[in-house]
């Protein structure tokens, strides 16, 4: 990654996106350039370091190699290398929070204003129950070390936590997901047009929608569908609503549980989920898993994308990945990894589930103008663990309701 | 006397994350020691930004600032002024080494300061 990699997509404007002063906006070009070193300039140390002398000090003193991602990490904890690393992506995240709540607190009252002037003018349904039970895996701790996890709400009708999310992940992605942060589900799209070319759905659903990034790219490509996205935390739908509605996009917004939808059976021919499953539970997957197949119609599609499986890497990779579990206050994400996804789509009713790769729609993006030129050697790279995005794709779980 | 009326609260977004924060460094208060060398180059890097803008403001408005800033020849009186800030910033940057060394002339140590706490309860 050059420098001149990390700056290439900014975020582009909304009117619900948070407005930075300079200096806090500087800040936030500080924590996202931090990430950027930690990935690029600490993290190939951690490999240097484990072979250089972490994997020989356990031999040593165990008389064995390191075996699994579990010794790996008992090994490395006690390196000074390993606990600079750890401590500073650790601090580049919550610095990266901090940066962006100062905007956001300077602007409170008028933003949530502004999030219901535009939903108000919006057709599409926008559905928020005030007694909704978030379930304890969103709510228990705050995921990603986000203040307010993605359901805290400080005011009526706030939608504060969704314009961090939106700012933040953008800056988390270091812009990698592109100016709108939808590079998941705009790769899902690109996917879904190429492999299935004749496949025209009506209905479509994004699960975990949160603001509503990767929901987007399915208006945009599949126009007369209706598309409709949900989640469990009421500001982020609410946000999703407003932040769709000022992009000129109609998309409905439903504050909803994926393991229990209440929608209709046979009523989906596409369900989707972008970075959902790691944020669920070990009952609630597969109970995500029954309810798609349930909503959707005969021939209906099931796609699930996130981050590979831990059987998919090495253990050194694995324990890299595992940081996020420990570090970064993502509890279902290491037993996420290790559970048999396609064992449970199986169970759930799916014949065929199975793993693919969904390129990256960024390099598409990227051909289309000369201001992109760098952006074709992001999607290039060769999967790393540890580093934002994936070289090469998406990792996506497909499976197809028989017909 | 009455109790004064209770003023409203500003809306303000939550700033802690819930989750118990893990330790990296063996040393306690290293953590924080980090977080705030890195909080410290933040704002050094925004401020950074905050020149670099305004030089590019100030050449927008037909003031070649960077050239202008190169050609800057600096007064005796300047010089000295900059010399003192230096020195008086480097003495604050090391103040417990002045303090350490101090300790050493005094002949202050621990034990001689758990010597002094025990004495004067006693005295």
């Amino acid at each position: 990654m050059s420098v001149e990699m990390v700056n290439i997509f900014q975020q582009a404007e909304h009117p619900v996106l948070p407005k930075a002063t300079h200096d806090e906006k500087a800040r936030q070009e500080f924590a996202k350039s931090l990430k950027g070193f930690v990935q690029q300039g600490l993290l190939p140390g951690l490999g240097m370091v484990f072979q250089g002398r972490v994997a020989r000090a356990f031999e040593k003193t165990h008389g064995r190699a390191p075996a699994d991602r579990h010794d790996i990490r008992r090994a490395m904890v006690q390196d000074l290398y390993f606990q600079h690393y750890a401590a500073t992506n650790r601090i580049a995240q919550e610095l990266l929070w901090e940066s962006v709540i100062d905007s956001i607190e300077r602007d409170l009252p008028a933003l949530n204003a502004r999030a219901a002037e535009l939903s108000a003018g919006s057709r599409a349904p926008l559905e928020v129950d005030p007694e909704f039970a978030t379930p304890r895996y969103v709510t228990a701790i705050d995921i990603h070390c986000m203040p307010g996890g993605y359901a805290g709400e400080v005011a009526p009708g706030d939608v504060s936590t969704g314009a961090l999310y939106d700012r933040g992940v953008y800056l988390y992605a270091m812009g990698y997901m592109g100016p709108h942060n939808d590079d998941m589900g705009r790769s899902v799209v690109n996917w879904l047009k190429r492999n299935l070319p004749d496949f025209a759905p009506e209905r479509i659903l994004d699960m975990g929608c949160t603001v509503g990034h990767s929901t987007l790219p399915y208006k945009e490509g599949f126009p007369d569908a209706e598309v409709t996205g949900i989640d469990v935390a009421g500001p982020q739908v609410r946000y999703a609503h407003a932040r769709a509605a000022g992009l000129g996009l109609e998309v409905g917004f439903l504050q909803r549980n994926a393991e229990a939808t209440g929608f209709p059976d046979n009523h989906f021919d596409l369900v989707v989920s972008h970075i959902l499953l790691h944020e669920t539970s070990g009952k609630a997957m597969p109970a995500i898993f029954r309810e798609c197949f349930r909503i959707l119609k005969p021939g209906g599609v099931m796609i699930h994308a996130d981050l590979p499986p831990f059987d998919k890497v090495d253990p050194f990779a694995q324990f890299i990945l595992d940081n996020e579990t420990w570090y970064n206050n993502e509890p279902f994400w290491g037993a996420m990894r290790e559970a048999d996804q396609i064992a449970m789509a199986k169970a759930a009713g799916f014949p065929d589930p199975r793993f693919d790769t969904a390129p990256m729609a960024v390099m598409e993006f990227a051909a289309q103008t000369d201001d992109y030129a760098d952006a074709a050697a992001v999607a290039d790279r060769e999967f790393t663990a540890g580093e934002y995005a994936p070289g090469g794709g998406w990792e996506i779980l497909l499976a197809r309701k028989a017909a | 006397m009455n109790a004064p009326a209770a003023m409203p609260q500003p809306q303000k977004p939550i700033r802690d994350a819930k989750g118990k924060r893990p330790q990296f460094y063996e040393s306690p208060g290293l953590d924080q020691a980090m977080s705030m060398i890195l909080v410290l180059a933040s704002e050094f890097s925004a401020m950074r930004e905050r020149v670099d803008t305004l030089e590019r403001v100030l050449e927008q408005n037909g003031i070649e600032a960077g050239a202008a800033v190169e050609a800057y020849q600096p007064t005796p009186e300047v010089l000295t002024a900059r010399e003192q800030w230096r020195q008086a910033f480097l003495g604050r940057l090391y103040y417990l080494a002045r303090k350490d060394a101090a300790d050493a002339a005094r002949g202050d140590t621990e034990a001689r300061f758990r010597d002094t706490i025990e004495s004067i309860a006693e005295s």
